[in-house]
């Protein structure tokens, strides 16, 4: 892989747990504390993990949507964490966004048109205004629209159409990174195809970089060339996808994985499932040392007291976890 | 002995401003006791309206069962007097809905909303029906039920708060179970938790279980049959086997290439080309011809009706199945 164009380090964001009428702040929720990654160009790295684990938190940090509590974002060679406004919206230019539902993401008052063209007027230079016309018919065709859909509303297209919308609107001021939210979760599975595919068209026309979250592991597995797995707002493993998927060597990525259904016969050979005991802990009172020490089969005393940093066990593939599977080599 | 529950040539539509939408258009099956039957299907395909018109609880207008039958163990229900009807309900076939997280009442305990079950349906007092709440909450694996029982919704994460309108559901000890996709607002590892404790009760009380879901993975591990619907119609029924190893219908093909699987990589997915039927136009003849790949000029005209494939039950309504999957 090439040079990283993304590299996030320790980043924290809290939230304050307010009570009364003083909104006194009497905890913190620590949806996301002290993640590390990068994303090379050209790459498209996959964020996993269960609901609450810190996936959009961790996105709309890195974004700027939230301003960071610790840490670092460094994006083109620029920190963010506690850049001036201006140095951040001209980093945004390069950075755009996907969101998960495509009905909620795009304003119902505008057409097609002005929602596309709407980035060339926050940043002027962009496209000339007499081009914006036949720019955003140039985008709609690249995202499999018809162009002379331009000036309908948002309601006059289906859920699929209307994602390649909010597509079309991330690739209007030509980013270097997408970093999609679950992008494709609220589409039938027909139509969730279409649209990963049209994903990966565009990253093998434009070089495009992604930050690829969602749930379905199955999807992740799919689009991503390195993921990482979240749980309970830290990193617990990372790296190329075969690695994570194929030699989990995190607990917490065996059970997930295992817990995934498997869409094919019963003459299908499954694995053994592992079946988690209880729920996930509240981010606003994880358990000290590990934090999924509650939950692993695996856990021993040290488990309790001391956390286990993320570190390499073999070339590329992080974990962070005291007993580690051992991993097994993959064919190629 | 008359099958537990069978669904006949049901057609349910709404009557709106905009037009008629037909949402179920001929759907048929059966369940019988100790069975899984799985209806399979995309978003707005008739899977919860269909089971709304089972349960009786299609409201009307707009909604009108405008033909069709639906008969358990024999008695038919369409026609029932509604205080008959409701007997049926809850006691005979009980419901899981779709939006279930949002279904239970916030100002009152999880515990005392079960009892109210049996307070309500079978005039238990309220020291009988607190028990058999915090005995059901155990059977649904809530950990620390007698304490539990005085908790709030808000209280339950999602995976629990499922599990607590499970056992409303079974609460009265049903013979069918209709689950509309009981697990799809759930993370994997507690989907995996509800999955197992639905196939442990039906072990347990050996009821019929129709479940309805849109999730590939799930039919697979759970059901014995499967329905597959679109536009409100069954396009292909069969077992998991025939229908995940050897699909007879294009729609049932394409939805098995559409999904990206953990064991085949980097192969670039197949989808379905097109959008969903508009069900306020659906398309004359097969509902699903404009965006099938085996469509001939007769697809337009008359629409295909469930035929068998080979003697072992399966059927698919597919004018050219033959030619397009083979004997
Ligand atoms: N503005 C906020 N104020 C307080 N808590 C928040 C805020 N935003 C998120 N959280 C909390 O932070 C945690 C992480 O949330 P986040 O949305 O990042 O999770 P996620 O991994 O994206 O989950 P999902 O898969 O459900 O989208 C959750 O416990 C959430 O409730
Ligand atoms: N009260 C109503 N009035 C008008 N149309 C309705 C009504 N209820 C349902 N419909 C329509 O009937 C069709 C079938 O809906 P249904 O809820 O059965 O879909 P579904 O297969 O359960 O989809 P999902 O997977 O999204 O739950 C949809 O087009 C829906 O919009
Ligand atoms: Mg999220
Ligand atoms: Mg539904």
């Amino acid at each position: 892989m090439s040079e990283p164009i993304l590299e996030v380090a320790n980043l924290v964001k809290h939230f304050p747990v307010t009570k009364g009428v003083l909104r006194r702040t009497v905890g913190q929720v620590q949806a996301v504390d002290g993640v590390s990654f990068d994303v090379a160009r050209g790459e498209t790295v996959g964020l996993v993990g269960e609901s609450g684990c810190g996936k959009s938190t961790t996105a709309r940090t890195v974004l700027g949507l939230e301003k960071a509590t610790s840490g670092s974002v460094r994006f083109l060679g620029r920190e963010l964490v506690g850049a001036d406004m201006s140095d951040v919206r001209a980093a945004r230019r390069d950075m755009q966004v996907v969101f998960q539902d495509p009905y909620a993401s795009l304003n119902p008052r505008m057409t097609v048109n002005n929602i596309i063209a709407e980035a060339w007027h926050i940043h002027p230079g962009v496209v000339d205004e007499s081009k914006h016309r036949t720019k955003v018919q140039e985008l709609l065709e690249v995202v499999g629209l018809n162009p002379n859909y331009v000036n309908r509303y948002p309601h006059q297209f289906s859920g699929g159409q209307r994602q390649r919308i909010g597509i079309a609107r991330a690739l209007a001021l030509e980013p270097t990174l997408i970093i999609a939210d679950e992008p494709v979760s609220a589409l039938d599975v027909s139509v969730q195809a279409q649209v990963v595919n049209l994903l990966e068209d565009l990253q093998n026309e434009l070089g495009l970089s992604y930050l690829f979250i969602a749930h379905d592991l199955s999807v992740v597995r799919h689009i991503s060339d390195r993921v990482a797995v979240m749980y309970l707002g830290k990193i617990v493993e990372f790296g190329a996808g075969a690695d994570v998927y194929e030699s989990p060597a995190h607990p917490y990525t065996k059970a997930l994985l295992s817990a995934v259904p498997v869409p094919a016969s019963r003459k299908h050979v499954r694995g053994e499932r592992i079946m988690l005991k209880g729920d996930v802990p509240s981010p606003s009172n994880p358990p000290g040392g590990c934090r999924f020490h509650t939950r692993c089969w695996k856990v021993a005393d040290i488990c309790r007291t001391d956390e286990p940093p993320l570190e390499e066990i073999t070339p590329g593939h992080q974990v962070a976890c005291h007993y580690p599977e051992t991993p097994v080599e993959i064919g190629v | 002995m008359d099958p537990l529950l069978v669904v006949d040539d049901l057609h349910v539509e709404f009557r709106t401003d905009d037009g008629v939408v037909r949402a179920v258009n001929g759907l048929s099956y059966m369940v019988d006791r100790r069975e899984t039957v799985a209806i399979l299907g995309e978003s707005g395909s008739g899977k919860s309206v269909s089971a709304q018109a089972i349960m009786g609880l299609i409201a009307s207008p707009p909604g009108f069962i405008t033909k069709g039958s639906v008969r358990f163990e024999g008695r038919e229900l369409l026609t029932m007097a509604e205080d008959e009807r409701r007997k049926v309900r809850g006691a005979d076939i009980a419901m899981v809905f779709q939006d279930a997280l949002s279904a239970l009442n916030p100002v009152f305990s999880v515990g005392w909303q079960i009892s109210e079950m049996f307070r309500k349906h079978r005039g238990a007092s309220k020291k009988e029906a607190k028990k058999s709440a915090v005995e059901l909450m155990e059977l649904v694996e809530i950990p620390d039920a007698t304490n539990r029982y005085r908790s709030f919704p808000h209280e339950f994460s999602g995976g629990m708060r499922q599990r607590v309108m499970i056992a409303m559901a079974l609460a009265l000890d049903p013979d069918v179970l209709i689950a509309d996709e009981p697990t799809t607002a759930l993370d994997v590892t507690v989907q995996a938790q509800v999955m197992q404790l639905l196939e442990n009760v039906q072990a347990e009380f050996g009821m019929g279980l129709v479940l309805i879901t849109h999730d590939l993975g799930v039919v697979a591990e759970q059901a014995d049959r499967v329905v597959v619907m679109y536009a409100g119609r069954a396009m292909e029924k069969g077992t998991i086997d025939e229908i995940f190893d050897q699909p007879h219908h294009p729609y049932t093909e394409g939805l098995m290439n559409s999904i990206p699987r953990l064991d085949d990589l980097n192969e670039r997915l197949n989808p379905i080309r097109g959008n969903p039927p508009d069900l306020l136009r659906i398309p004359s003849g097969c509902a699903f011809r404009p965006r099938c790949p085996y469509q001939q000029p007769d697809c337009a005209e008359v629409e295909p009706t469930l035929e068998f494939v080979g003697d072992s039950g399966r059927s698919t309504a597919c004018h050219h199945w033959r030619d397009a999957f083979g004997e």
